[in-house]
């Protein structure tokens, strides 16, 4: 025997092992995707049909005639853009504040901001609830964004983002006339733009999957945002309509899965580097 | 002359750091304002409805002191919640450290397809836990599930998964080992390729087997990568709510309810937020606890090495 085919033998075990739990991690989407392809006497046989024999798109078309899934996304889209938008914005020039200037209190508000990690809408929805039901907020837009306005940890990575950036640099800036908005804007945002694209895929991430505070404040069908809009959509079947429950798990789930497979490498990286600094 | 040169530069540095002190607060406004209105103040407002009856409705708060903290001591269906929420996070945290950190250690070598794998164990991280939780909950089900299905193809007998309430629980636990595992790997695997190289090759030196040097370089000097993850997930754990609300509802016989979840019956199906904000607090303390015992833990931790 080769050497090089000795070394594939004894990696054996590594792939077997590798590859067994990797079924295990996508048989989940490869059942959800099966179950909303294919017609319902196939969902339902035994033994299963690994695969299909045929496929059909009615499933997708009775899970669209029972949901508005479009106004789901509309929903979703919005409320991640937005506060994605402003948690970057805020974190932009709270984060060079942080990192740059200093001020008085400053620990203590730094100190403030991380606190509110500890203490999540879990905890404060009841009161958070109270407050918005007092000014009229519940059921609207600006309901499920107002705890996510701002993100702390948008605040400390965009902190530690600047801290990296060289003094002299800002100096330099200051030197020539530039105002401090302007450095923020148009000096250090695109020296940190890694820092900021991460964060943006982190807080959209984590905007469009969040379910417990949006399903609180909303009670409308038309402001659903897409998890909200799948839970409920969910109640109905106790019995055996499992094909258009999965057309739309696969409608709610398939446009992220998809940025995911394109970007799959900067996005681990993004959160595994994320991770590391807490 | 010159003291006179010296004060006016002292007087333009003074206005300057003026001038940086304004802007500083002008620019941590916006979250400061933002946090202090929606973050902050409902933290200490729940804090202050835990010694309340709230009936949103009439507009009326009667302060009753601790009778929500007492009427939660014999309150059988919470503590059942806390019970369950404690199994859940002493079973999650450990078994997805441990597994994400083999995984991390088989990922730490070389292979072909390793970038594939790599992204097949994280796609449950980046998929909405209700969408999947509801693919689960087809996937638990008795009579066509794929669970059972492949459990009668080899020849097994069949299991109720969520209708029993024996085994509900640790289905909704490994669910969630399938979600969070993918994140474990990475946090581990990055923590792997920080150890220096050197380390391995002096140990192998010394005859230290593979095992060996698991145990006594990569487990140590990734303390505080474990110290992270058990933070980090412990306090995830605590606030466990999606798979539960679609998975069981808290069902059967609330032996899958948690503590968010009955605080979310108790706030927004029934309309008890003084009682639900109890509650919180409970959770609030739970959280916390997380925080102070891995501080702790985790200096001790440092004086040993």
């Amino acid at each position: 025997m080769s050497r090089s085919t000795l070394v594939a033998v004894g990696k054996l075990p590594l792939y077997l092992g590798v590859s067994g739990v990797a079924i295990l991690m996508i048989l989940p989407f490869y059942w959800m995707v099966m179950t909303a392809f294919v017609p319902a006497p196939d969902i339902i046989a035994f033994p299963p049909k690994w695969i299909p024999s045929r496929l059909t798109l009615q499933h997708f078309a009775e899970a669209f005639a029972k949901a508005p899934w479009l106004a789901y996304y509309w929903n979703s889209f919005v409320v991640a853009v937005v506060s994605v938008g402003c948690s970057l914005l805020f974190g932009l020039f709270a984060g060079y504040a942080f990192a740059v200037y200093r001020f008085p209190l400053q620990n203590f508000f730094f100190i403030l901001i991380l606190a509110t990690l500890m203490v999540p809408v879990q905890v404060t929805s009841v009161a958070l609830y109270i407050l918005l039901a007092q000014i009229g907020w519940v059921d609207t837009y600006q309901g499920i964004l107002a705890p996510n306005f701002a993100s702390a940890f948008g605040v400390f990575m965009i902190q530690q983002g600047i801290k990296s950036i060289p003094v002299d640099l800002i100096e330099a800036a200051r030197m020539d006339g530039a105002g401090e908005t302007r450095i923020v804007l148009t000096i250090i945002a695109p020296l940190i733009k890694t820092t900021l694209a991460t964060v943006a895929m982190i807080l959209f991430l984590g905007s469009w999957n969040d379910f417990l505070w949006p399903v609180i404040v909303i009670n409308s069908q038309d402001l659903r945002t897409i998890p909200v809009g799948i839970a409920l959509f969910k109640d109905p079947y106790g019995s055996m309509n499992y094909g258009p429950l999965m057309a739309a798990t696969v409608i709610s789930t398939g446009p992220m899965l998809l940025a995911y497979i394109i970007s799959q490498k900067y996005m681990i990286r993004g959160i595994a580097l994320t991770g590391l600094k807490g | 002359m010159a003291s006179h040169r010296n004060r006016s530069v002292r007087q333009i540095l003074a206005r300057l750091h003026a001038r940086r002190v304004l802007h500083a607060y002008l620019f941590i406004a916006p979250v400061i304002v933002l946090f202090g209105i929606f973050r902050v103040a409902p933290a200490i407002q729940t804090l202050l409805y835990s010694f309340y009856k709230v009936e949103l409705l009439r507009g009326r708060f009667t302060f009753i002191g601790l009778e929500n903290f007492t009427a939660l001591l014999t309150d059988e269906i919470f503590r059942k919640a806390t019970v369950n929420t404690l199994t859940f996070v002493v079973t999650i945290v450990p078994i997805s450290a441990f597994l994400g950190l083999i995984l991390a250690v088989l990922f730490n070598a070389k292979f072909h397809l390793k970038e594939f794998f790599k992204a097949v164990y994280f796609a449950p991280m980046v998929t909405s836990t209700v969408a999947a939780a509801v693919v689960w909950w087809w996937m638990y089900n008795p009579q066509f599930g794929i669970f059972n299905v492949l459990l009668k193809l080899v020849g097994l007998p069949e299991q109720p998964w969520l209708m029993s309430s024996h085994m509900a629980l640790p289905s909704i636990i490994i669910f969630s080992i399938w979600k969070t595992l993918g994140y474990n790997m990475i946090i581990y695997l990055a923590g792997l390729q920080a150890i220096p190289q050197q380390f391995y090759e002096a140990a192998t030196i010394d005859g230290a087997g593979a095992v060996k040097r698991f145990w006594r370089i990569s487990v140590p000097l990734l303390a505080p990568t474990t110290t992270f993850l058990l933070i980090y997930n412990g306090i995830l754990a605590f606030q466990v709510f999606d798979q539960v609300f679609v998975l069981t509802g808290g069902g059967p016989a609330n032996s899958t309810n948690v503590v968010v979840l009955d605080l979310y019956r108790q706030a927004f199906e029934r309309y008890n937020f003084g009682y639900a904000s109890a509650e919180a607090m409970v959770l609030f303390v739970f959280i916390l606890g997380v925080t102070v015992v891995q501080y702790v833990y985790s200096k001790r931790f440092e004086v040993t090495y």
